[in-house]
């Protein structure tokens, strides 16, 4: 029972793991952090999954551990020298048919946003991912009304940071 | 002009084909793996609190070989009662740490999350205080005896030398030792400061945020 409930974690997490690495990359500055986070993030997860009762989505499910992790659980290790690793800080696109310009303005809204604090990055992190407020809202904690008026604070904050 | 955060927006989902894949065979290894969150270090840190703090007790008790004037005062009522008082509040504490650590999970919202661990911490500092507070009182009431009754103070007292500044003799040794036990409480407390300030700094700033988001 348990090495068949193990298998199918490992399904879904290895399918759905684009979400945990979004996350990652947006909450941390190099790849042995990014990949620290992810570990941590599947332990929590492997963790919470006995009480996953697939009432909802597995990714629905996946949102709020993860976030809850990045924001809240993890432990940033002390250790390792902080280096911004420009490479990592920049939006990567994969669509060759972008333009120059384009691909640049992605690159510093990126930016932007990883400048934000943990609670906004997660804000806007779910509105990328294109939850609705009720979503957003529940997986936070706060109110619908509020998580709205953070949004748009956090918009005009981004603007802010772009054209100083 | 189209929101700023839209065009981001737009472009959001293409990212996913460029990470690397992590494969079935390493996420099977990495549930092999132990959690660092800071609630695993806060189960940690609340052990060797637990731990520390009654040995540092019974060790009090049973260091050296006890003197008859010892002995007495180890059978002495008050000695009696003020440990059961001392077990049970430890149980007690035990239990509720346990309770709160059993309600903190990665599945609630954010903000409930955070006041759970919040809290959780909250009765460790309770316990924290519990052992300042009860130590200074039983520290006290055990001078005040052993000014009263020790046979070497007696002994002093008796020999003439101290006439005439008995109570100035008195009121010094109390607060001497008075001072040595707040400093020494104070430096305890500060090494509880200091390891929780490091632990939960970030989640204070987060949460602070959270909840002014609220107002």
């Amino acid at each position: 029972m348990s090495q068949q409930l193990e298998a199918e974690f490992i399904k879904q997490l290895e399918e759905n793991q684009n979400i945990v690495h979004k996350i990652c990359r947006l909450y941390t500055n190099d790849q042995d952090a990014h990949n620290d986070l992810f570990q941590e993030v599947t332990i929590q997860l492997w963790k919470a999954y006995p009480k996953f009762r697939g009432d909802a989505k597995f990714s629905t499910w996946m949102y709020r551990v993860a976030l809850n992790t990045a924001i809240t659980l993890y432990r940033k290790s002390t250790r390792r020298v902080k280096t911004t690793d420009y490479e990592n800080v920049q939006f990567k696109i994969t669509d060759l048919q972008e333009d120059d310009e384009t691909a640049e303005q992605l690159t510093l809204l990126y930016g932007a946003v990883k400048q934000l604090n943990d609670i906004e990055k997660a804000l806007v992190f779910l509105y990328l991912e294109d939850k609705n407020y009720k979503e957003i809202s529940e997986t936070l904690g706060i109110s619908e009304v509020n998580a709205r008026v953070k949004m748009n604070r956090v918009k005009t904050k981004l603007t802010n940071i772009i054209n100083p | 002009m189209m929101d700023q955060l839209d065009i981001l927006k737009e472009k959001w989902n293409t990212q996913d084909k460029e990470y690397p894949r992590v494969s079935a065979d390493h996420i099977k290894k990495m549930l092999a793996q132990k959690s660092t969150s800071i609630v695993k270090w806060l189960l940690i840190i609340a052990i060797i609190e637990f731990t520390v703090m009654s040995s540092i007790n019974f060790l009090y008790s049973f260091l050296g070989s006890p003197d008859e004037f010892t002995r007495e005062l180890m059978d002495s009522n008050f000695m009696k009662i003020s440990w059961a008082i001392h077990i049970i509040a430890i149980i007690y504490f035990i239990y509720l740490f346990y309770k709160n650590y059993k309600n903190i999970s990665a599945t609630q919202p954010t903000r409930s999350l955070m006041k759970n661990i919040i809290k959780t911490r909250k009765t460790m500092k309770w316990y924290i205080w519990y052992n300042i507070i009860g130590g200074f009182i039983s520290g006290m009431v055990t001078t005040i005896y052993m000014l009263n009754n020790h046979p070497l103070i007696n002994e002093l007292m008796e020999s003439g030398k101290m006439e005439g500044h008995e109570t100035m003799f008195y009121v010094l040794t109390f607060l001497i030792l008075t001072v040595i036990y707040i400093i020494f409480l104070g430096f305890i407390y500060l090494i509880y400061m200091l390891i929780y300030g490091i632990l939960l700094k970030r989640l204070k700033n987060n949460y602070e945020e959270l909840k002014r988001m609220e107002v």
